[in-house]
């Protein structure tokens, strides 16, 4: 009777020490992963958790970034390299025009942490943006580059549909038109990102699945992604070789392969960096740098209607024919 | 016969265990919850051809014949505005917003075009993406008013709340331009639709949206209908991207004035 006593004792001695033991080792697990976690929430199913409400980005594409609002734009000439002519894409080696150049550089001076005003940043904060190459210059394929040029000396006025702007299209830009508003959701095993700008959303599955077969194409592409601490690294496949860069590089191929970084500096603050791998077009990948920031005066995303009631087609085209 | 008797007894048990494991995977299932409401995430779609006549309607090419989705199959138009009903329907294949024109379809003609939508749910928000032409509708639960704008909206502006367990969507803010369906039934700016998601067990919602217009309806009337979630193992949203063949189709053979 009395061993019996004991052996239960003993038993339930063990039971308690064992989960004793193995809670505080969680704990200690939980309180580590905190630590990496630089105190951002979680989301139930354990991604850190990016802020609900509106983001905009910065130093990503060309189009938005003022250049069609620069005094002297005069887009009638692509290929004029005249200062007067921002978007000129003519005998510069890395082909990209000097607006883009100074607006980058002028964005690096100005950012903050954070901020987008014109105090000056607290130094060491300071991001450059924009294509981190040394020097912007792309690593072209001298044959894909020269395809580029001809392409864009067809622009403008454009010899035919394909020479239109995806944007005047009001076509899904792909990753690197639109700088916001966005808005990110986050689901068990997904996060999804809401855009104002042409309405479009980007599903990203973080559950491993494989990519879509190769032969289907999409706008946006296919997107896989996975957490590495606080930065979600997506992989996007299966583009369909029409969606552009920027005005300048007016066409990623479908043999597009792209890694996005996203990193959660802190809550109102999103570091950003994009891999652009097009072996048809480059000899090498080249690196985007940009941030996303919290846009706390913007509530919502509202409707972005393009396409409708859009007469920008029959201007740069002329009237269809009537059937 | 008492051996049958035991092996019949066993048996029914046996069933009774199994039908119990099924019903209660099936509440577990009903049971995921987000802040304590359904869990309303996924890949839907109707299964009717209410896009094409919301109506009861005949078969005619390319259009599916179907029951419609009207509650009692009537639309109480005023009877100044049944006219423009009939206009509308007989220039439908070039006059309709969508089919003909690629525009973005309104509420409720979004949720029942023939393909997949996605709806993304979170304690504070619900995003809902449509495969056709990427529309996309944030639909705050916040609590926040409509916002005070005159501006119209092809897709209104949504806010959401929770009625129990119904999914309530109240959208205003809308313009005159979109039609319910291509038989070219219609609405004024003065529209508010209110849908109803209510899941009914895992895989499917139901859906109800209350049409009010008293510009050119005499009543609120309704439709509703089941919205089933997509079980193929590789369901995805893709891309249809509407304007886009559109405007292949076009300006094929543009520029028309060189």
């Amino acid at each position: 009777m009395t061993s019996k006593l004991f052996r239960v004792t003993i038993t339930v001695v063990l039971v308690i020490t064992a989960v004793s033991l193995i809670s505080a080792s969680a704990y200690a697990q939980a309180r580590a992963a905190n630590a990496t976690a630089n105190t951002l929430a979680r989301t139930p199913d354990g991604q850190p958790k990016i802020a609900d409400g509106v983001w905009n980005r910065r130093g990503v594409g060309g189009l938005d970034q003022g250049a069609l609002e620069a005094p002297d734009h005069r887009p009638e000439n692509p290929l004029d390299p005249t200062p007067a002519n921002p978007l000129s894409v003519s005998t510069r080696a890395d082909g990209l025009n000097n607006v883009d150049r100074g607006f980058l550089e002028q964005f690096s001076e100005k950012l903050g942490a954070g901020g987008d005003d014109d105090r000056p940043a607290p130094r060491g904060e300071r991001r450059l943006m924009g294509i981190a190459e040394p020097g912007r210059i792309l690593p072209w394929k001298p044959d894909a580059n020269a395809a580029r040029q001809a392409f864009l000396l067809k622009t403008n006025p454009a010899q035919g549909l394909k020479y239109v702007e995806m944007d005047a299209r009001c076509m899904q830009p792909g990753l690197f038109f639109g700088n916001g508003p966005f808005q990110f959701l986050q689901t068990e095993g997904q996060v999804t990102i809401l855009s104002e700008y042409q309405h479009f959303t980007r599903h990203i599955y973080l559950d491993g699945r494989p990519h879509l077969p190769k032969d289907i194409k999409m706008f946006m592409g296919d997107s896989i992604g996975r957490w590495e601490g606080n930065t979600l690294v997506v992989d996007t496949t299966n583009f369909n070789g029409i969606t552009a860069y920027s005005r300048e590089i007016p066409y990623l191929t479908d043999a597009l392969r792209t890694t996005e970084r996203f990193t959660l500096t802190n809550a109102n603050t999103i570091d950003y960096e994009v891999t652009i791998d097009d072996p048809n077009q480059f000899t090498r990948p080249w690196k985007v740098t940009g941030q996303y920031t919290k846009a706390d005066d913007l509530p919502e995303l509202l409707e972005y209607a393009c396409w409708e009631g859009s007469i920008t087609l029959r201007n740069i085209l002329g009237e269809p024919p009537r059937k | 016969m008492k051996k049958h008797t035991g092996f019949v007894t066993s048996a029914v048990i046996m069933l009774c265990i199994l039908w119990l494991a099924e019903i209660s995977a099936a509440a577990q299932a009903a049971q995921r919850r987000i802040a304590g409401k359904p869990d309303l995430n996924g890949i839907w779609q109707v299964l009717n051809s209410a896009s094409w006549n919301i109506q009861d309607h005949n078969g005619e090419l390319g259009v599916p014949p179907a029951l419609g989705v009207v509650e009692g199959n009537e639309i109480p138009y005023r009877p100044e505005a049944v006219a423009k009903k009939q206009e509308n329907y007989g220039k439908r294949a070039t006059a309709d917003p969508t089919e003909a024109n690629c525009y973005l379809p309104g509420v409720p003609r979004i949720t029942y075009m023939p393909f997949p939508f996605k709806i993304t749910h979170t304690p504070n928000n619900i995003a809902i993406s449509y495969e056709f032409n990427h529309t996309l509708r944030p639909i705050p639960l916040d609590g926040s008013p409509h916002p005070e704008t005159p501006e119209e909206n092809w897709m209104g502006i949504s806010r959401g709340r929770w009625e129990g367990d119904t999914l309530v969507v109240d959208v205003r803010n809308f313009n005159d331009q979109t039609w319910f369906d291509h038989a070219g039934n219609y609405h004024s700016e003065q529209l508010r639709v209110t849908e109803r998601y209510t899941l009914m067990d895992p895989d499917h919602i139901m859906y109800e949206a209350t049409i009010e217009d008293p510009k050119v309806f005499t009543r609120p009337w309704k439709m509703s209908m089941p919205l089933y979630r997509r079980k193929d193992p590789n369901a995805r949203l893709l891309e249809y991207e509407c304007t886009y063949y559109l405007q292949e189709k076009i300006y094929k053979d543009a520029p028309f004035f060189r």
